[in-house]
C-alpha cells in the first residue's frame, strides 16, 4: 500500500529549504539472525525509498538482527566502524535514515541501538535505555543499557529524537527528547502483539495501548511522533507492525496495517509543529528548574540522604510508604500488613 | 469497538455453545496472527507441510482448518488414529472435515498396537499377562502415544511437521498425555482457552456439530471432559482467565462468586501438572547448559532442514 502524495525529485545532496517531508516507514519483517540477509534488504529499501522521495527512511528496532536473540546477540554484534554498518550509511547520500542493530562498544557491552545516518555519515547513536526485563522480555540479560538521552540535529531542518520501544513507556524520554530541541521523535520498534480480547478497539490490546501513548506524546511535546513497529515473527511471538506518524496536534497523520510487510510513505509538512506550538506552546511552559529542583529532592531522599517530607509516618530512609501502618495507641499491638 | 457476531445457534435457536464476555477474541486477528505464525514456523524449520492427527473433536479440527487457511489444504495430511472402541461418531466428523478442507487423510487403526501391548480376550501382549486388567489411564495413555508414535512416523512419509492441537485449558489443567497429544513441532492453539476454541472454530467454519458435541478424550466409551472433571468449561476458562492471565489470587476469585473448593481444586491441578508444560530439568554440570546458560533461540540460520 502506498500514498504518493505530491511528487517531488529525490532529494540527492541537496540541503532541504521546503518545509514538506516525505517519510519512508519500512515496516519490515527481519529474519533472526541473518544479519547480511536483513542488510541486503536494508539496502533494497533504502534505494525505494530514496527512489519513492523520501527525506527520512525509518527501519525498526534491531531490523538488522532480529529480535528474540539471546545468545545470538554476541554473534550479531557489530562495532560502529563496521564495514557492514559503513554500507548502510554511506548509501545515505542525500536522505537520512535511522537503522537499528546490536552495537558492541569499545569495551564489550552490548547495546541495542539506532543510528541516525546523513549524507553519508553517522550523525547520532541511540542506545536503548530501558530495557524490559519482566514478563515475555528479558532484555536486562543479555543487553547494557544506555546513559544518554539526546537529540540530534539533522539535515531535515529541525532536530531529530530518537527513541526505541520500551524508551516511550517512561514519560521523561519524550519531555526530554522535545526540550532537547527535537521536533521529529521516532520510535523503532519490536513491540510482540498480545491479549487479543475483542473489547480492544483494533482487537489487539498492545496496539491500543500504543496508540494512546503516541498520540499522547505528540500533543504533549508538540511534535511529530515517527512510529516503526516491525512485523513477522520471532519463536512465539508475532511483532504486529501498525507504525504510524502523528502531527503535532496528536492526530493521527497516518496507520500502517497490522501484521503487512511494506515500505509507507507518509508526508508531512514540518510548518505544521510552528503552528502548533505557537497555538499551544506547552514547552514554552515547562518548568524545567523546578523539575530538576524536585527531582534533585526526591533523588537525595530515595538515597536516604535528605528527610522524606512527603513520606508515610514510620517509613524507611528512601521508601515514601511504611512497611507496617502506623498503630494508633489506644490499639492493641498486632503486625497490620498495609494494602499495598 | 468491533461489532460482535453473533454465536452460531442449534436448530431450535439456542447457541451452540456458552462464550463469558472476558474471554471474547478478535477472531479476524487471531486468524492472522496463527496464519503467519504457522508460515514462519515451516519456513524457519525448512519444511512446507504439516501433518496433524484428527480425531473429530473441536481442537483438532479447528487446528486443520487453521492450517488449512495458512498454507493451503494441498500441503495438509490429516492422520485419522481410531482404536476399536473410538466413537464412530467422532471417525464421521473427522470425515467430515477432511471433506469439507480437501486435505489429505489417512486411517490408522491403533487397535493391533494397543492390543498388542495389553493383550486381549484373556490372551497376553507384550505388556505381559498383568497388563490385561491395565487401568483405563493407564490405556488412556498408551493410547494417546502409540497415535504419537504414529503422527510423528507419517511426518516422515510426508514431509511435514508435526501441529500441537491441546488448547489452553487443557495444558494449564495438566489433562494431557506427556509426549502423547500433547507432543508436537509447534502448537497454533496452545494459548486459547477452550471457549476461544469454540469461538474460533464458529468463525472459520468449523462444521456446527463438532462445535456442538460434548468435549471428548474418546478414551473410552461415553467419556467426556466435563464428567470426568466435573466441571463447565465456560465457568473452568473464566477462573483459569482471572487466575492466570488476570493474576486474582484465591480470595478475590472467592469474591467474585467462584466457589471456594472448586478455586483450590483447580490450583491445585494448575500446580501438580507444572512438569508437564516444561522442558524436563538436566543436571547442571558443565560451564554451559542448555535451557540454564545456553540460551539459542530455537530456529536461526542454518537450523532449517535443507
Amino acid at each position: 500500500m502506498r500514498n504518493p502524495g505530491p511528487s517531488r525529485p529525490p532529494g540527492e545532496g541537496r540541503i532541504l529549504v521546503s518545509t514538506m517531508l516525505r517519510i519512508a516507514l519500512a515496516q519490515t519483517a527481519p529474519r533472526l539472525g541473518a544479519l547480511d540477509e536483513n542488510l541486503a534488504r536494508h539496502h533494497e529499501l533504502l534505494e525505494e525509498a530514496r527512489a519513492g522521495g523520501a527525506g527520512l527512511v525509518v527501519f525498526p528496532e534491531l531490523g538488522l538482527t532480529g529480535y528474540q536473540l539471546q545468545d545470538l546477540a554476541a554473534e550479531v554484534a557489530m562495532r560502529l566502524d563496521d564495514p557492514r554498518l559503513a554500507s548502510l550509511v554511506t548509501a545515505t547520500r542525500g536522505v537520512s535514515a535511522t537503522f537499528s542493530f546490536v552495537e558492541e562498544s569499545g569495551d564489550h557491552r552490548l547495546f541495542i541501538a539506532a543510528a541516525l545516518a546523513e549524507d553519508g555519515e553517522i550523525r547520532h547513536v541511540h542506545r536503548k535505555v530501558f530495557l524490559p526485563t519482566y514478563g515475555l522480555f528479558d532484555e536486562r540479560r543479555f543487553f547494557a543499557p544506555g546513559d544518554v538521552l539526546r537529540a540530534a540535529p539533522s539535515r531535515l531542518g529541525v532536530g531529530v529524537g530518537i527513541a526505541i520501544c520500551e524508551d516511550f513507556w517512561h514519560l521523561q524520554t519524550a519531555q526530554l527528547l522535545a526540550l532537547d530541541g527535537a521536533q521529529v521523535l521516532l520510535n523503532v520498534s519490536s513491540s510482540p502483539g498480545r491479549d487479543l480480547a475483542a473489547r480492544n478497539e483494533v482487537g489487539l490490546g498492545t496496539a491500543t495501548s500504543w496508540r494512546t501513548l503516541m498520540r499522547t506524546y505528540a500533543q504533549l511535546t508538540t511534535s511529530f511522533v515517527v512510529f516503526v513497529n516491525r512485523v513477522g515473527v520471532d519463536e512465539s511471538v508475532t511483532f504486529w507492525g501498525g507504525s504510524e506518524v502523528i502531527g503535532p496536534s496528536g492526530e493521527p497523520v497516518f496507520s500502517a496495517p497490522f501484521f503487512d510487510e511494506g515500505l509507507f510513505f507518509v508526508d508531512v509538512n514540518l510548518e505544521d509543529v510552528r503552528r502548533e506550538r505557537i497555538a499551544l506552546p506547552l514547552l514554552r511552559d515547562e518548568r524545567l528548574e523546578l523539575q530538576a529542583r524536585e527531582l534533585t529532592r526526591i533523588i537525595s531522599e530515595r538515597a536516604g540522604l535528605a528527610t522524606d517530607t512527603t513520606a508515610d509516618p514510620g517509613a524507611e530512609p528512601g521508601l515514601d510508604v511504611a512497611a507496617l501502618a502506623p498503630v494508633p495507641a489506644d490499639e492493641p499491638i498486632r503486625l497490620r500488613s498495609r494494602r499495598r | 469497538m468491533p461489532t460482535a457476531r453473533p454465536l452460531p445457534v442449534d436448530d431450535a435457536g439456542r447457541p451452540l455453545f456458552e462464550l463469558p464476555d472476558e474471554l471474547a477474541i478478535d477472531t479476524d486477528v487471531a486468524r492472522r496472527v496463527i496464519a503467519g505464525f504457522i508460515q514462519e514456523q515451516l519456513r524457519q524449520a525448512g519444511f512446507e507441510r504439516c501433518v496433524l492427527a484428527l480425531s473429530g473433536g473441536i481442537d483438532s479440527g479447528l487446528v486443520a482448518y487453521l492450517v488449512a487457511e495458512s498454507i493451503g489444504p494441498e500441503r495438509l495430511l490429516c492422520v485419522m488414529l481410531p482404536y476399536r472402541t473410538s466413537s464412530p461418531a467422532s471417525q464421521a466428523d473427522a470425515e467430515a472435515i477432511v471433506a469439507d478442507l480437501g486435505c489429505a487423510s489417512e486411517l490408522v487403526e491403533i487397535t493391533a498396537m494397543v492390543d498388542g501391548y495389553f493383550g486381549r480376550d484373556e490372551v497376553a501382549g507384550a505388556g505381559g499377562s498383568e497388563a490385561l486388567d491395565a487401568s483405563p489411564v493407564r490405556r488412556g495413555n498408551f493410547m494417546a502415544r502409540a497415535r504419537m508414535s504414529v503422527i510423528y512416523d507419517r511426518s516422515v512419509t510426508f514431509g511435514g511437521l508435526v501441529v500441537g492441537t491441546g488448547n489452553k485449558t487443557e495444558s494449564l489443567i495438566g489433562y494431557t498425555t506427556m509426549y502423547g497429544d500433547n507432543a508436537c513441532a509447534f502448537n497454533p492453539i496452545g494459548d486459547l482457552y477452550k471457549s476461544q476454541v469454540r469461538q474460533l472454530a464458529a468463525a472459520m467454519g468449523v462444521p456446527r456439530q463438532v462445535i456442538a458435541k460434548a468435549p471428548s478424550a474418546d478414551l473410552w466409551p461415553d467419556q467426556t471432559d466435563e464428567g470426568e472433571g466435573a466441571f463447565s468449561y465456560p465457568l473452568l476458562d473464566r477462573l483459569l482467565y482471572w487466575r492466570i492471565d488476570r493474576r486474582r489470587s484465591t480470595d478475590e476469585l472467592v469474591e467474585m462468586g467462584f466457589e471456594r473448593t472448586l478455586v483450590e481444586r483447580v490450583e491445585r491441578l494448575v500446580a501438580t501438572s507444572e512438569f508437564k508444560r516444561q522442558v524436563p530439568p538436566v543436571a547442571k554440570l558443565g560451564p554451559r547448559t542448555a535451557g540454564v546458560d545456553y540460551l539459542y533461540p530455537r530456529r536461526r540460520p542454518g537450523s532449517a532442514r535443507t
